[in-house]
């Protein structure tokens, strides 16, 4: 009876950006290189590219979502990608397995259990996930160096990289419908699953999840085998796009897996952030780079316009952002 | 003699209380000033006035002779009071010498440069050990490798390095052997020869007795009295610390809660693998509230972290209903129907980025999912309803169910863990300090809660430092100290000095 006064609150733009920040800066940005580059930027064969371009910043930013969703990071990501891309590809070339089978083993044993291990070492040592990732993210790489030689690995069979690689119907990318298929899982497990709700209370507050009974290891070790896992679907989209496993795949990315969590809107003291965000949020980053590129800007010039999109998405976000208010 | 300080009807009010209430209090030169008072009296309240880190609302504050209108920390210590807190303040990974010359480093110049001056920090390092009979350790010996007691003697050096005319001693020998007590007793003696003025804080009367030579105590932040030591047995002391007449919002009991079932919820020679608490055994009655009391840090809390799962325990069974239950963390707790609602609401209560639904919901959820949780799908009009429900049986005052929780007042957020705890339909609640920092309002609805539970058969356990909310509610209390339990009464025999003797006693 009383509730239903307070209800007509005026819509403010604290509101609005509260709910929409993410979107408002992507449309903002499809106009702008819309606008001054109509012919070649707002073709579909274009915007197909740039969602085939992010989907590897996609898959990666979906599993660093967990690491920050629990306040913590993961800065293997990168690592991981390149070394279940490398394992692949020796396993199907060297070892001649199934590509189905070799893409199976990749993910599970060098991405999940990769991730999960990642997850052991936070809880049992107790450290800042920011130093444990930090060391396995050196790690893995080196792995990577030392399976390969530090060469490349090529010559996969046609049939992986054209169907994994490839369109399917000739129209759309299977990297973006892999990426949106992990998102839909990912998206499902946050909203409907209890253990997804338990990440949220554990990134809210660590105690009082530990005292309303969650189990705060376990927890902890399944959004670290999460992250790990697609890392790992990332280095298969990897590998089958270029036809090879390069050593240095995807030097630095864990960098784009975070900006697009937090552009996203996700928050870095962890707790609060939506799958759909994420896709987002890589998106922003995908349209940034091929816009800039269309526009003619040179690539020096793209990092500077990242970082300065961060700070002022983060900064939005704590102003107006009202769900950070109280 | 005159006194080095004088304070004179000191008043300290706070949002809805009045922490201060016309207190005196003065320390002269060559004394050991007791202060004594229930938790709550005031005694820190007055001590952070005396350091000039609260500003009192009325009142005169006379340092040597000299008043202050507005002390600040900076003027207390020039002016010579020095504090020495429980948690003591010392750096751990810095040397003692370091320690002791924090920020005033003696320096000398070598040609335009001014450095740190060792060879005079060293010698009068020494010095000041040989004082507090420390001379086993170096100078450069880390604080880190101390022990608490030699840790305290640092901090009492580093007054006497201050040039410190009253040194304050907030409970000194809560954590020190009878041992140690005695040689802190030496060293106050040696400070009381020298003409400084020694304010002692301690709950156990028999060493106030010992090294007292005045006392004043405090009681719900009123002033009882200044008195030589030597005029009170510790029974008149006790009697004027707690003797207050009982008034006020909480439930008095109707004669029929007299009558209880069977025992419902016991525990059994309990011990942590801490040691904070030993051997702890209580049992429960079906529509009993059973009360615990003690000083803080007696181990109340503590033992029913164990109970809960939240700390590790090496020895003691928990029974529900005859059943024995096995818990190893706060989830078997939950699952076994055991709820705790604990004392620091925003650290370990509710989750400030979760809606007042979801807040709600959370218990139930989890303990209808498998797996030590993992398994299992929340689902959203049964959250809906379950807020619902809470909303209205406990009159939670909030403006939709998707609010947040942290948004809403101390007491409301309360309810909404006594919610959640309810819709998880659990068999023992556990109450840490359930109504600290509550308006009295809310209060004494949550009393009425609590008692409600108990007669639908839910065992209630309250944990509180508030006597007379404890001798309102609870229909047995136990008594703890030093992580024992000293004494347990029915209420109709408990009173506050019988509680106040047995919280204080040094039998364990």
């Amino acid at each position: 009876m009383k509730t239903k006064t307070i209800e007509k609150k005026k819509f403010t733009f604290s509101d609005y950006w509260d709910r929409y920040s993410t979107i408002t800066i992507l449309a903002i940005m499809i106009v702008v290189f819309g606008a001054l580059r109509p012919s070649s930027f707002l073709t579909t064969g274009n915007l197909v590219k740039i969602m085939e371009q992010s989907s590897i910043t996609i898959l990666l930013g979906l599993g660093e979502f967990f690491a920050i969703l629990l306040g913590g990071i993961d800065l293997s990501v990168s690592s991981i990608m390149a070394l279940s891309g490398a394992m692949t590809a020796k396993l199907m070339i060297n070892a001649g397995f199934d590509p189905w089978l070799a893409i199976l083993v990749g993910i599970v044993f060098f991405g999940l259990f990769v991730g999960l291990v990642n997850g052991v070492l936070v809880t049992a040592t107790g450290l800042p996930p920011f130093i444990i990732t930090l060391g396995t993210q050196a790690i893995l790489r080196s792995l990577v160096y030392i399976v390969t030689d530090a060469r490349a690995v090529s010559g996969l069979p046609a049939s992986f990289s054209t169907s994994i690689g490839g369109k399917l119907f000739g129209v759309v990318p299977v990297p973006i419908i892999v990426a949106l298929v992990a998102a839909a899982v990912l998206t499902f497990f946050t909203v409907k699953c209890q253990s997804g709700r338990n990440l949220y209370a554990l990134g809210g507050n660590t105690q009082s999840a530990w005292y309303a009974g969650i189990t705060v290891k376990k927890h902890t070790i399944i959004a670290f085998a999460i992250s790990g896992l697609c890392a790992a679907l990332a280095g298969m989209v990897n590998i089958a796009r270029l036809a090879a496993a390069e050593p240095n795949a995807g030097t630095g990315y864990e960098t784009y897996a975070i900006e697009a969590v937090i552009i996203g809107g996700a928050s870095f003291f962890g707790g609060i952030g939506k799958i759909p965000k994420v896709i987002i949020g890589g998106l922003i980053i995908g349209v940034i780079n091929n816009g800039l590129n269309m526009v003619g800007v040179s690539s020096y010039y793209q990092q500077l316009a990242m970082g300065c999109l961060l700070i002022i998405a983060v900064t939005l976000d704590r102003f107006f952002g009202a769900s950070r208010k109280s | 003699m005159e006194p080095i300080v004088q304070m004179k009807d000191i008043t300290k009010r706070f949002p809805g209380v009045v922490a201060l209430n016309k207190i005196n209090f003065d320390v002269c030169p060559g004394e050991v000033h007791v202060l004594l008072g229930e938790n709550g009296a005031g005694k820190s309240t007055l001590m952070k006035v005396l350091s000039g880190a609260y500003k009192p609302d009325e009142g005169s504050i006379v340092l040597n002779g000299k008043e202050y209108d507005k002390l600040t920390p900076h003027l207390s210590s020039e002016g010579g009071i020095s504090i020495i807190y429980q948690e003591l303040s010392v750096v751990n990974w810095l040397d003692i010498r370091e320690n002791l010359f924090m920020g005033r480093l003696p320096m000398k110049k070598v040609g335009p440069a001014s450095v740190v001056d060792y060879a005079t920090m060293n010698a009068k390092t020494k010095e000041l050990l040989k004082k507090v009979n420390l001379s086993h350790c170096t100078p450069t010996t880390n604080v880190g490798d101390l022990s608490i007691s030699e840790k305290q003697m640092v901090e009492i050096a580093k007054s006497i390095a201050f040039n410190a005319r009253v040194i304050v001693m907030d409970e000194p020998t809560s954590s020190l052997t009878e041992d140690e007590v005695q040689k802190l007793f030496t060293i106050i003696r040696q400070l009381k020869a020298e003409g400084r003025g020694v304010v002692f804080i301690s709950h156990k009367l028999s060493e106030i007795s010992e090294i007292g030579d005045r006392i004043t105590i405090l009681k719900d932040g009123g002033y009882v009295g200044t008195y030589n030591v030597s005029d009170l047995t510790t029974d008149d002391m006790i009697r004027k610390m707690v003797g207050r007449e009982i008034k006020g919002t909480y439930q008095h009991l109707p004669e029929e809660h007299y009558q209880f079932g069977d025992v419902m919820f016991s525990c059994k020679n309990l011990t942590r693998k801490d040691h904070l608490v030993e051997n702890i055994s209580f049992d429960l009655r079906k529509g009993e509230i059973l009360g615990f009391s003690g000083l803080v840090g007696a181990g109340r809390s503590e033992t029913m972290c164990a109970v809960y799962g939240a700390a590790p325990k090496i020895s003691g069974d928990i029974f529900l209903n005859g059943k024995k239950l096995k818990i190893k963390n706060p989830y078997d707790a939950l699952r076994n129907g055991i709820g705790m609602v604990t004392e620091n609401r925003r650290e370990t209560g509710f989750f400030q980025n979760f809606s007042n639904q979801r807040n709600i919901a959370i218990a139930r959820q989890l303990k209808e999912s498998k797996l030590d949780g993992l398994i299992g799908l929340t689902n959203e009009s049964e959250e809906k309803k379950m807020a619902d429900e809470e909303h209205e049986a406990i009159r939670i005052k909030w403006t939709s169910r998707e609010q947040l929780t942290s948004q809403l007042s101390g007491g409301n957020q309360q309810k909404v863990i006594l919610g959640k705890w309810m819709a998880a339909n659990v068999k023992v609640l556990i109450f840490d300090e359930p109504t600290k920092g509550i308006d009295v309002g809310t209060k004494s609805e949550i009393y009425k809660l609590m008692r409600k539970l108990a007669d639908n058969g839910i065992g209630v356990i309250v944990v509180s430092s508030e006597m007379p909310e404890l001798l309102g509610l609870c229909d047995r209390i136990i008594i703890m100290a030093n992580g024992r339990i000293t004494g347990s009464y029915d209420i109709a025999e408990a009173t506050e000095e019988k509680l106040a003797k047995a919280a204080t006693s040094e039998m364990a």
